[in-house]
């Protein structure tokens, strides 16, 4: 009887017996490129593609997420020809232009003025940790006053983070 | 409109190199982690600072990698080219039946000191 209790006695104990569960997080330094919105290219003209909204069209928008300050650079470039499209009959001339749309950081704020633009890379030095939205203005237009051919047309943005 | 949310994560942002079971080759281990629905296969690279290829092995030069999911993977260098190399890269690659418009390709460097 004295065991049977004894060993009731320690199953309770058992029970009731408090156990620390280490939770651990490690957050490392890092960059995360995040698409946010794949573009859409509009067709207001027969002869012109365009992500502009006024064009009906949607504007790319890639996040770049970092977790320590001035230790990346983003780089975006705008397509400068077609990954699939119909047979073309004419050259198309491209434009594209990237800006900041959204920062989760007031310091952040100089990031647009001190972008470095070539060809068709812009490029952004991620001096403040945090995360910022970029959207690209693309559009394509065929030759003088040509119209695109009918098809589905497809181009690739590249976003890129670069550690310094 | 249509949206995806979807990221692409590389690390460690700065690898150390060390001493593999091959004689004059050093290695690392990288984490990549896929978060993009629309991307399947990401190819792996190291670069000079000039960006010119540098020789390098590790088991697939283009890994296909489910959605949510992870991969470490060990970079083998020569010692004499580690000395050049600058940059280990991961870059998404698109199918072609992926893409909608216009898609995003992304790419993650990560640089040797």
């Amino acid at each position: 009887m004295k065991k049977v209790l004894a060993v009731a006695a320690s199953v309770l104990a058992l029970n009731v017996m408090a156990t620390d569960v280490p939770v651990v997080g490690n957050v490392q330094m890092r960059c995360l490129i995040t698409t946010d919105i794949a573009g859409v290219y509009g067709n207001p003209l027969p002869q012109k593609l365009s992500t502009a909204v006024a064009d009906g069209g949607v504007l790319p928008v890639v996040r770049f997420d970092v977790t320590l300050a001035d230790n990346y650079k983003a780089k975006i470039t705008t397509p400068t020809s077609f990954s699939s499209s119909p047979v073309l009959n004419d050259t198309v001339t491209w434009t594209g232009s990237t800006a900041v749309k959204l920062t989760s950081d007031a310091g952040m704020s100089g990031y647009e003025a001190a972008k470095v633009v070539y060809d068709a890379t812009t490029e952004y030095d991620l001096t403040v940790a945090g995360s910022t939205w970029f959207s690209a203005d693309l559009s394509a237009t065929n030759g003088y006053d040509k119209a695109f051919p009918g098809g589905v047309y497809n181009a690739i943005l590249v976003a890129e983070c670069i550690a310094k | 409109m249509f949206s995806s949310a979807g990221a692409h994560e590389m690390t460690p942002t700065y690898p150390k190199f060390e001493a593999s079971f091959v004689p004059e080759v050093s290695k690392t281990q990288m984490r990549l982690f896929n978060r993009r629905s629309d991307v399947s296969y990401y190819e792996i690279g190291v670069f000079d600072s000039e960006w010119d290829p540098v020789p390098f092995v590790t088991s697939y030069k283009v890994m296909k990698m489910e959605y949510l999911d992870t991969a470490e993977f060990d970079i083998y260098i020569k010692q004499g080219d580690l000395e050049r190399a600058t940059y280990i890269c991961s870059k998404s690659k698109l199918l072609k039946k992926d893409v909608t418009s216009t898609g995003v390709s992304s790419r993650i460097c990560s640089k040797i000191k």
